[in-house]
């Protein structure tokens, strides 16, 4: 019974796909949005493009030289394109939404660093954009701390570098503070050169949620070289949309049981068969084909745009799949108990809205309030998707336990909303 | 084959349905007529175990319906008011469908859905889907939908609601197929010639309450012998309260201010009655005598027509 129940679902759905081809577009497209926004069509691995920026040099110094220099050598050069230009030219062309950002070195800000007085970077942002300003604006704040550490440790031979820095020093001077310097930057470079990003590859303790997210495998401590892939801010962002996206996928094939309540065929249904649970079952599976097809549209598609591959297919389709029966038996439970499609759509719309905010997939959990980030997080289905699916790109350590418990409570959903809605025709509510 | 001892329900304060009792003997059709809002679908509900009853019991074949749910469905045919179809589908797979969800293997599906698009004469449609049909032949559908098991107790729930007369008199015909066939039937209803034509007994039913039943004829003695006269006057003021011994004569059925319909009391000659509407201290216009209609009967037991 259960095969001609999902077979008459999927044969509706086929004669009339309109409604269906729109939810489905609907991943493609954000998946494409998300692609253009962030350049992933541009062939670059890494798939941010790089972040034009203009660098307003007012000081002139050796030192400001030095930093400009620094901000298009080497790794810098592949993310960032810095140009130089006069402070009014720069703002034009910000204006014009030719740059994400300027950078304002001011007038004697070499001599007032080397002479220990306080000094100001100035970074203007474009309004126009969000990710390329917030990045270059990370890059100063490590910049700055850069210049800070320098400070207090190179305290003491500062003076004789401003001599050399204005050109009042000798070369043997310049050579004895190079020297000088070397020594101290050797003796102190295990403390200066770890890598500020890196991993491990050892799992998450059993009772503590595992977290891929970049913050906190940058605060792992342990063996950090291993031939992981490169983290990537585009599989890390299309799970935690996935989990979101997934959800309301799912809120529209289940409200199809609205559809059959007030078409009378649910009812009709009850007529002939006593027991609901199949009628709400063959409704869960038809809607699960529904969901995992969007599913496979965008972390397939998303693969694809941005040029990655995921690590663990095999476990990111299992735990995705368990995930997806989740959100199944999580949509059965609302349609079982609102009146109404109207009113369940909105009530699904919030849940998926609120679960994906507190379960940390549109932010990292750690970004998020204490409260909410610490102790709401761990205990949201979305939370253990998102999270188990991002630690999955570096170890495929605990994926099992996560995907038992969201099938279970799939599970769980299609046996109460089947309840529910036995209670529901006998009450004689519609 | 199906009795029902004493059914309510209540929804909140609103009694749908109270205290009903009816039985439908194999082969019968029974109808249950009423207005809108009576408690007929109500009542359906609880007959095929959509709606617990508050009280009173079902009983199916002589067991309690709450008994084995199950059995007692297997047992049944249910057509409910509404159609409840899939449009995206054909009439074909509908009915297969429907069949499939009954109990039967695909095959039986297939053979008795082709059976059923004959006898319904939708053969030559059964491919097309569902919402290009007219409103008579969707009806047909929603019909046959219930009667893929070869039901022995068939409930009909206004089957006819909402279509031309022509397609009416197809289904209604059909129906009484069914009946000779042995199928026991439970039909409501709010159109009075369906009931009159089409059911052996009928069961009066407004606000939840089932008035009177019987067979047509064992209702209409209930308005005296049988006439009923209608009587065009210009009333004015005139009441029957004023005239004298008319109470004891004749049944005030309904009133209004230019028309009165009364049934005889007792065994009475017709000339006499007409005699006496005659000499009434009003200017009479018209009087006729008729034969009492369902209608009348039902006037008779509520004060107001079943079309208001």
């Amino acid at each position: 019974m259960l095969r001609a129940l999902l077979a008459k679902d999927l044969r509706r759905a086929w004669r009339n796909p309109l409604p269906w081809l729109l939810n489905l577009s609907l991943p493609i497209l954000i998946t494409a949005v998300i692609g253009m926004v962030f350049g992933g069509w541009s062939g670059n691995d890494n798939s941010l493009g790089r972040i034009k920026f203009a660098v307003v040099d007012q000081d002139k110094s050796p030192l400001a030289d030095f930093l400009r220099g620094a901000a298009n050598q080497g790794k810098a050069g592949q993310y960032l394109e810095p140009v130089f230009l006069e402070r009014d030219a720069a703002e034009q062309q910000l204006k014009d939404e030719k740059l994400s950002a300027i950078l304002v070195i001011p007038p004697h800000f070499a001599s007032n660093y080397l002479t220990g007085r306080n000094v100001q970077l100035e970074l203007v942002k474009n309004p126009a954009e969000q990710i390329h300003p917030a990045v270059l604006e990370e890059l100063l704040q490590v910049v700055v701390s850069a210049l800070n550490g320098l400070s207090r440790n190179f305290n003491s031979e500062f003076p004789a570098w401003r001599e050399v820095i204005e050109g009042r020093g000798d070369y043997h001077e310049a050579a004895r503070l190079i020297e000088q310097t070397g020594n101290k930057l050797q003796a102190a470079r295990k403390y200066l050169f770890p890598p500020l990003v890196g991993y491990t590859n050892s799992a998450a303790p059993a009772d503590a949620p595992a977290d891929a997210g970049p913050k906190s495998a940058a605060s792992t401590s342990g063996p950090r070289e291993r031939s992981a892939p490169k983290f990537n801010i585009f599989a890390y962002l299309l799970v935690g949309l996935a989990a979101m996206f997934l959800l309301l996928l799912a809120s529209q094939a289940m409200a199809d049981l609205h559809r059959e309540l007030w078409q009378g065929t649910f009812e009709r249904y009850h007529t002939l068969r006593d027991r609901l649970l199949p009628f709400v079952a063959a409704k869960a599976l038809f809607t699960v084909v529904i969901v995992s097809m969007g599913a496979a549209i965008m972390l397939a598609g998303g693969q694809l745009l941005f040029h990655f591959r995921w690590p663990r297919p095999l476990q990111l389709g299992l735990l995705t799949l368990a995930y997806v029966w989740f959100a199944t038996g999580l949509m059965a439970v609302t349609v079982a108990l609102m009146p109404d499609e109207r009113r369940a759509n909105a009530l699904n719309n919030v849940l998926s809205m609120v679960f994906s905010m507190a379960g940390g997939c549109m932010f990292p959990p750690d970004q998020l309030p204490a409260a909410v980030g610490k102790h709401l997080a761990p205990l949201l289905p979305t939370y253990w998707f998102a999270a188990t699916a991002r630690e999955l790109w570096w170890s495929d350590a605990s994926w099992f336990i996560p995907a038992a418990k969201l099938a279970a409570l799939g599970a769980l959903g299609v046996a109460l909303a089947a309840f529910l809605f036995k209670r529901r025709f006998e009450k004689g509510l519609r | 084959m199906l009795k029902v001892s004493g059914i309510s329900k209540a929804f909140g304060a609103i009694r749908a349905v109270d205290s009903v009792s009816f039985h439908v003997t194999e082969g019968e059709i029974y109808g249950l007529l009423g207005p809108n809002g009576a408690g007929k679908t109500t009542t359906i509900s609880m007959v095929c175990g959509l709606l617990r009853p508050d009280a009173g019991e079902v009983f199916i074949q002589g067991k309690p319906f709450s008994a084995n749910p199950g059995e007692a469905r297997r047992l049944m045919g249910v057509t409910p008011q509404e159609l409840a179809l899939y449009e995206e589908l054909t009439g074909r797979e509908n009915l297969e469908f429907w069949g499939r969800i009954a109990g039967l293997k695909p095959a039986e599906a297939r053979k008795r859905a082709t059976e059923l698009l004959e006898a319904l004469s939708l053969t030559d449609r059964a491919k097309d889907a569902l919402k290009t049909y007219s409103g008579g032949m969707k009806r047909r559908i929603n019909l046959g939908c219930a009667l893929l098991h070869h039901p022995k107790l068939l409930l009909l729930d206004e089957p006819t609601v909402g279509i031309d007369p022509q397609a009416r008199a197809r289904i209604l015909e059909f129906i009484v197929g069914l009946r000779a066939a042995g199928t026991s039937i439970l039909y409501t209803t709010h159109y009075l010639e369906e009931a009159e034509t089409l059911c052996q007994r009928i069961g009066i039913i407004d606000h939840g309450k089932l008035l009177a039943e019987g067979t047509l004829s064992q209702l209409q003695e209930r308005l005296g012998e049988g006439l009923v006269f209608t009587v065009d006057a210009d009333f004015g003021d005139s009441s029957p309260a004023h005239w004298g011994g008319f109470a004891e004569r004749f049944r005030v059925l309904q009133k209004s201010g230019r028309q009165l319909i009364v049934a005889a009391v007792g065994r009475r000659d017709p000339s006499d009655c007409l005699k006496e509407l005659l000499a009434l201290p009003v200017p009479l216009q018209n009087v006729s005598l008729k034969r009492p209609s369902l209608n009348d009967v039902f006037l008779q037991l509520t004060g107001r027509q079943l079309r208001e």
